[in-house]
């Protein structure tokens, strides 16, 4: 059978090259009249090629300073979206939901308070991030409106034709990550609206969601943290195994029974997390502790859900941070109880 | 005058000299001239101040010595023999501590898929924290005495006196590991480089060892660790940091750890001393020739650290 492939690859270049061959590959395969056709298509089309491939170096790269410099104007284009009908801005009410941001993860680093504590600290990076799409709540769930956000820019010439289309209405270059965010009634953003890491202040919380470094198929002593058995003693093939999963009198095993399976490479959310610092400059939020994820991966960020935090988004600019608006903010954002290292050290009195 | 021209091409490596404060004023590069003509002949050079002759050659000169106490006196006696200011000889070739090329080694980025940006952005704080407080140039082996805030020491502050052992981290979590023996006792510190808790840094005595670690002085004899507590400090040395090669005398066996296993590398032990010819056998077998060929491991810093250098020096400097 292998044998039969090889033989259609021969064919496809032969029909490609010339169409008066096809009768005389057909005879020569001996794949018989069963569609030989199908199978040569099939093979086309799972062999993608490289988008550079039939292109000169210099077409190459007069196409990527092309897709850049398009880039650069589109973005430059979208910064004030407000003076093209600016959609009518509201304001906060109880029970308001504002939108989030997508995150680039850098990495982590440790900030100190004033009363000398060592914070870890993970640096999310709001990077070319753009309203995408809104979608009204009769479309979708019918009580709350969506926003389709998207963000880091990337190549096109990876992204299919259908996905092409919609950067190509809104006039944005193509995303990385897309992530659709519920909002309340007030708090929709035209598409098109850059999203900034000023959308959040310190001392705020929030929640971040990401796909979890993935760890394989894992046992349970991995997976779960349970004990295993001993080393000696007499065991026998029998180090690392979950025991017993239920009893004779249940005479079933319980659903959610935790045993091995994959690990990792899922979505999680870590919720109430602090952002203790936000550089308005270079578009840095200085969150508490980790966040799911490995560096360099995209995290959703919202306003925390947790009923304790919900409200907190009343003095939070509403809908969102708007680079043109009236709000000036200095370049670095702390929280009050934060060590700035242009203080003085700390002393103890 | 007919040597100038042919040394004006060793400009570059002159070194000038200055004279104590008891000595005439002099500015030094008058001296450029004389030394010129008298170019090797160091030593000659003071031997000609008590030489009228050789000054008359060069009338130029003259006026940089104060030719008086050479001369004899009103009385037309000969006047007592005063020595000429010695000359202190500066190297200017060589940089001063100040302006020694040196980069912590924190400010090096670990090779990793991070995004560049990171430790820039870890830099910025950094560079804000170095202008606050001084943090001096030192490397393991040096003898530091770090101020920190305690809450719990009398007079909210503890001072700790000791020799680096380690520096590890990078970016702003960097630390460094202070060692003494206090009371018979061995005691280490483990400080953050850039804590806000940390109020003085103060190298006694700048130094270098032959090993990038010094872990294994947990396992040698007490007094290769310790530090007298009221060290006064030593002066920093104007040009290279000096090598301490010191071979230390290990305790007894077995050790923490295998520290003659050749991933540790240790030259500061002389082990021909501690290890049987059944343990050399042993490290024989351990070793691991082909890592000097492996091409992964190596990680060249020597561009990333010139830049990193040109822009902490040029922030610092603001």
């Amino acid at each position: 059978m292998p044998g039969v492939g090889l033989l259609c690859r021969l064919g496809s270049r032969l029909l490609t090259g010339g169409r008066h061959v096809p009768a005389l590959v057909a005879a020569e395969t001996g794949v018989g009249n069963r569609g030989l056709w199908r199978v040569i298509a099939r093979h086309i089309v799972d062999n993608a090629t490289w988008w550079d491939e039939h292109l000169s170096e210099e077409n190459c790269k007069f196409l990527k300073n092309l897709t850049t410099e398009e880039f650069k104007a589109q973005t430059a284009s979208k910064l004030c979206p407000l003076k093209d009908e600016p959609w009518p801005l509201h304001h906060w009410e109880p029970g308001s939901k504002r939108i989030g941001v997508v995150a680039l993860k850098l990495g982590m680093m440790p900030l100190w308070t004033k009363a000398g504590e060592r914070l870890p600290v993970t640096m999310l990076r709001v990077q070319d991030c753009h309203v995408l799409k809104y979608i009204p709540k009769e479309e979708c769930d019918g009580k709350n409106p969506f926003i389709i956000v998207g963000g880091k820019n990337v190549s096109p010439f990876h992204k299919s034709p259908s996905q092409l289309e919609l950067y190509r209405a809104i006039g944005i270059p193509p995303k990385q990550k897309m992530t659709t965010f519920k909002v309340s009634d007030n708090a929709i953003i035209k598409p098109g609206t850059p999203l900034y890491a000023a959308h959040f202040r310190p001392g705020q919380y929030v929640d971040i969601t990401a796909k979890t470094i993935g760890k394989g198929f894992q046992g349970v002593m991995k997976r779960w943290g349970f004990k295993g058995q001993p080393a000696t003693h007499g065991q026998t093939k029998t180090h690392r195994r979950p025991g017993a999963i239920s009893n004779t009198k249940v005479a079933r095993v319980f659903k959610g029974k935790k045993m091995p399976g994959q690990m990792g490479n899922r979505f999680r959310t870590v919720r109430g997390l602090k952002v203790w610092r936000v550089s308005v400059k270079h578009n840095i939020i200085y969150v508490n502790g980790t966040v799911p994820g490995h560096t360099n991966c995209l995290v959703k960020v919202t306003d925390s859900n947790l009923r304790a935090y919900r409200d907190y988004s009343k003095n939070l600019p509403f809908p969102t941070y708007f680079a043109d608006g009236e709000e000036e903010l200095a370049d670095e954002l702390y929280d009050e109880e934060v060590f700035q290292f242009t203080e003085p050290s700390i002393a103890y009195t | 005058m007919t040597k100038v021209p042919n040394l004006s091409s060793q400009t570059t490596s002159l070194r000038s000299i200055k004279f104590d404060s008891s000595g005439p004023p002099c500015r030094e590069e008058h001296f450029t001239h004389v030394y010129l003509l008298l170019k090797k002949r160091l030593p000659f050079i003071v031997m000609a101040a008590s030489c009228r002759k050789v000054w008359e050659m060069r009338g130029a000169c003259r006026r940089f010595f104060s030719v008086s106490g050479f001369l004899n006196c009103k009385d037309g006696q000969p006047a007592k023999f005063k020595p000429p200011p010695k000359p202190v000889i500066i190297d200017e070739t060589k940089p001063l501590a100040a302006e020694r090329r040196f980069l912590s080694p924190e400010f090096i980025p670990p090779r990793e898929r991070t995004h560049p940006f990171k430790f820039y952005l870890e830099r910025r704080d950094m560079i804000q924290r170095r202008k606050v407080l001084n943090i001096p140039e030192f490397y393991v082996g040096s003898i530091l005495s770090v101020t920190t805030a305690d809450p719990y020491a009398s007079g909210k502050r503890s001072t700790f006196v000791g020799l680096c052992i380690q520096r590890s981290g990078k970016g702003l979590g960097a630390t460094f590991i202070l060692r003494n023996i206090i009371e018979g006792q061995g005691v280490e510190v483990c400080f953050e480089l850039y804590s806000p808790l940390v109020q003085e840094i103060k190298l006694l005595k700048l130094e270098k060892r032959l090993d990038d670690n010094l872990m294994y002085l947990r396992d040698a004899l007490p007094e290769y660790s310790t530090v007298d507590v009221n060290m006064m400090p030593v002066p920093i040395p104007a040009d290279e940091v000096p090598v301490n090669k010191m071979k230390v005398k290990m305790k007894p066996r077995p050790w923490s750890k295998h520290w003659e296993h050749p991933k540790f590398n240790i030259q500061g032990i002389n082990f021909d001393f501690f290890l049987t010819d059944e343990d050399k056998k042993k490290v024989e077998e351990w070793s691991m020739p082909w890592r000097e060929f492996d091409m992964m491991i190596e990680y060249d810093t020597s561009k990333i650290e010139k830049e990193i250098w040109e822009e902490v020096n040029a922030e610092l400097k603001k």
